[in-house]
Formats: structure tokens, C-alpha cells, sequence
């Protein structure tokens, strides 16, 4: 090797993500938003042997708690649609519990809002 | 001037790049696509280039086995058909990663390519006392006597160098993975037949180019150390730092707005006896109560859904109107 290669930046990952994901597809229907929550089913101790290292570690971080996807993303550096797919494919197999994400908290509706400006202002203004 | 390898590393360098960016959006097929093209085209120019004593690319760092033989995997057409059926614990050094990888694709490559579309190409990793195996197995026709010769010869060194004897167009495969073999120092055999009929091709590597797995990375030795939840039992309030997934435990830095200010100011006098708790506490006790309803939930997943599916359904009802 020469000096020149030595010094190339970077290499890109040796396990390519289309690897990672068998070539899977995301479904359709996608149940995964970035803030849906994730954890491993109770019963996870009886996965399979042949899970990916990718999926294992995985159902490790998912093990202790809900986790929201971007986390995961962040934490197994994996592009968001490669992770969508296999949660998406533990899910199907039943390792995983999603739930949705919170709910928004309930916006006041600008009508009432406006009545009640418009009634200060009659009074006050 | 760049190698036609070292090109197709560069771009698939940008190739990642582009997939960490546009993770979400729906052109990541595309680019997983891209990918994989661009794998195999840089396998076959890192091919062209080991006939012709070239570069073969830059090193790589230490890999476990089942990766390199996943990054073989990745740089044949037809991968979905190959499926890894066991591994070992053991990893490639990192001079090896790329030769082995390179070699085992070509084979796989052989693999999928003289059998039908619907049957797989297993893969076998087994210790043995000289080394570990790479058994590849498909389900094709098989290689006559001839075809056998013709392979022994290419894989040993009595094989002519360059690819001008290798027809027209030229079957690089044995001749790479001869080539590799010699200059790293690994054995491989296509003789025998597999179960199913077609060849079974085994790759040998000897000790010196395997070493231990290498260090996990750094999340997953603090998921390690850190006792994971109990989900059913309450709780302590945890000094930790991190939580059980290795997350940074956040620290609020100010009271919460749904507290009032005031309970801490006007009740302090009255409650001089009792220290007033700091804000780590207060988080930590907040926290506590936070993984207290999880974990309730957790315990009942179904309902849970269900009521938050309702939530949704109002708030976007309302948002609608």
C-alpha cells in the first residue's frame, strides 16, 4: 500500500443495507412513523437463532423500554427506510410491540378563539 | 488516475451517503438499487484487476466472518437466493476481509449462476481444527470431469497468468480466486458435490488470517454493563447516567412549567427540616414515575393501543375541522 491509500477518507460499510435487508421491500401500509414507539415482546427470549446481527442488536435495545424509531435509527446508524423494514419484518413476527405515538395535544379551536378576541374587543377596545 | 476499483468505492461511499440522507424519503430503493449495482460492478473490476496483478482496493478493518461472507453476498446479482445457515464466532484479519470477500463472491457468483432461479445457495461456516470452512452449496448441475480439470488447474498455480487464455468472454471466477488464494494464503475446493447435486465449493482459512470478533461498539458494551429493566417490579430512581438501551439520561435543567415556581419558594420556609431535593432528584423521580406507566403499559400492550389509536383519531378529527 502506498501513502496515497492510506490516506483515502473513509470506506463505506462492509455489510451493504440492501444486504441487511434481504432485498425486502417497505410495505405499503408503513405502521412506522419516526416517533412510533418500540419494544420487544415479552416473550422474546424464544427468537430464532437466524436473526441478523443488525435485528438482534435490535431486539437488545428494544428490550428495556419503549424506544421511539429515530432513536433505533440514530443507534444502529442505519438509513431510516432500512430500519423501517426490519422492525417492520420483527413486528410481523411477533418480537415486537408498537405502539402509536402519543397523541397531539388538543388544539383549541381558532373560532372559540377569534369569538373571544372579537367579545374582548367589544367590551375593551 | 484511479483505479476503476478504487472509483467504485468512492462511489459507493457517496452511495451511503445519499442513503443516510434520504433514509425516509421513497427513493431509498433506488439507491439500495444503485448500491448493489455499484457493488457488483466494483467486484468485477477488483476481479479484472487481481488477473492483472493490480490494486485490490483498501483495507479494510477486522470483520467477523458472517459479515464478510454478508459483503460477498452483496456484490453477486442474484443474493436474495443465498442463505447463510450458521456461523461462528470468529473474525477475518483485516488484510484478508477484501480477498476473501472477493473470492467468495465469485464463487457465489458460480453458485447462482448454474442453478435454477428458484432453489438457494446455503452457506456452512463451520470451525475446524485447522481454521474454519466456508461451505457453499448449491443445487445446480454440477461441473463434469472436464469442467472440474479445468477449475483444479485454475485454482492451483500452474495457471497461466493475465486473461487472454480465459475464452471469450472470459470466466474469470476460478482464475480470481486461484490468484487470491495464493497471495493470501487460503485454500479453496470445488471437487465435491453438494447434497443437492450441484457443487459444493469449500473455502479454508487457515489460523493466521482469522483473529477474535472485534470490539463491539460502544453502545452495545454499555447496554452490557447496565442491569437491564425489570418491567414488572417498580423501579429505583436511578443514579445512572444512562438508561438500560445505553441512552444518555436527560437532565432537565429547569423546573417543568406545569410545576409552580412558587412550591418551591413559599414552602421552603415552612419545610426547613427537610433539604429541598435538587434538580438531579427531581428528575430522576420524575423519571422513575415516567418508566413506572410504561411499564404499565407495557404490561397491557392491547388496550394501550387501542385507547391511543382513539386519542388519535379525536385529535386529528378535530384538526380536520
Amino acid at each position: 500500500m502506498t501513502d496515497s491509500e492510506r490516506q483515502e477518507p473513509e470506506a463505506a460499510e462492509l455489510v451493504r443495507p440492501y444486504v441487511i435487508t434481504n432485498g425486502r421491500d417497505l410495505p405499503d401500509g408503513d405502521q412506522f412513523s419516526l416517533i412510533t414507539l418500540v419494544t420487544a415482546a415479552a416473550d422474546h427470549q424464544q427468537r430464532p437463532a437466524r436473526l441478523s446481527p443488525e435485528e438482534q442488536s435490535l431486539l437488545e435495545m428494544c428490550s428495556g423500554g419503549y424506544l421511539s424509531v429515530a432513536e433505533i435509527a440514530g443507534h444502529l446508524r442505519l438509513p431510516m427506510g432500512v430500519v423501517k423494514i426490519l422492525l417492520n419484518a420483527l413486528a410481523e413476527g411477533g418480537y415486537l410491540i408498537t405502539r402509536a405515538p402519543v397523541a397531539r395535544a388538543r388544539l383549541v379551536d381558532e373560532q372559540i378563539l377569534q369569538e373571544v378576541l372579537d367579545g374582548l374587543r367589544a367590551r375593551f377596545g | 488516475m484511479r483505479t476503476l476499483q478504487g472509483l467504485a468505492a468512492e462511489q459507493q461511499l457517496a452511495i451511503s451517503k445519499l442513503q443516510s440522507k434520504y433514509g425516509e424519503s421513497v427513493i431509498l430503493q433506488d439507491l439500495l438499487e444503485i448500491d448493489h449495482m455499484n457493488s457488483q460492478f466494483g467486484r468485477r473490476a477488483q476481479s479484472i484487476a487481481v488477473l492483472c496483478e493490480g490494486w485490490l482496493g483498501r483495507q479494510r478493518d477486522v470483520a467477523s466472518v458472517y459479515d464478510v461472507v454478508r459483503s460477498a453476498q452483496g456484490r453477486i446479482r442474484h443474493f436474495q437466493r443465498v442463505e447463510i445457515l450458521s456461523q461462528v464466532d470468529f473474525a477475518v484479519t483485516n488484510r484478508a476481509v477484501e480477498p476473501v470477500a472477493l473470492a467468495l463472491a465469485e464463487l457465489l457468483d458460480n453458485a447462482t449462476s448454474y442453478s435454477a432461479p428458484e432453489t438457494s445457495v446455503e452457506i456452512n461456516v463451520r470451525a475446524v481444527p485447522k481454521g474454519i470452512c466456508i461451505v457453499v452449496d448449491d443445487a445446480g448441475v454440477g461441473m463434469n470431469e472436464e469442467e472440474k480439470a479445468r477449475a483444479a488447474k485454475l485454482l492451483s498455480s500452474e495457471r497461466a497468468s493475465g486473461v487472454s487464455g480465459l475464452g471469450n468472454p472470459p470466466q474469470f471466477g476460478f482464475a480470481v480466486i486461484g490468484v487470491l488464494c495464493e497471495r493470501y494464503g487460503f485454500t479453496v475446493s470445488v471437487d465435491s458435490t453438494s447434497p443437492y447435486g450441484g457443487v459444493r465449493a469449500v473455502v479454508l482459512l487457515p489460523d493466521e488470517l482469522l483473529t477474535s470478533m472485534p470490539q463491539p461498539k460502544e453502545r452495545a458494551q454499555t447496554v452490557s454493563t447496565v442491569p437491564s429493566l425489570n418491567p414488572s417490579g417498580p423501579e429505583p430512581a436511578a443514579a445512572a447516567s444512562t438508561t438500560a438501551d445505553g441512552l444518555p439520561k436527560r437532565r432537565r435543567r429547569r423546573a417543568m412549567a406545569i410545576v409552580p415556581p412558587s412550591s418551591e419558594t413559599t414552602g421552603a420556609p415552612m419545610t426547613t427540616g427537610t433539604p429541598i431535593r435538587s434538580e438531579e432528584e427531581t428528575a430522576s423521580i420524575m423519571g422513575a414515575f415516567q418508566r413506572g406507566t410504561q411499564s404499565g403499559r407495557a404490561a397491557l400492550p392491547e388496550p394501550a393501543g387501542r385507547t391511543s389509536n382513539a386519542h388519535d383519531a379525536s385529535s386529528e378529527g378535530h384538526e380536520v375541522s
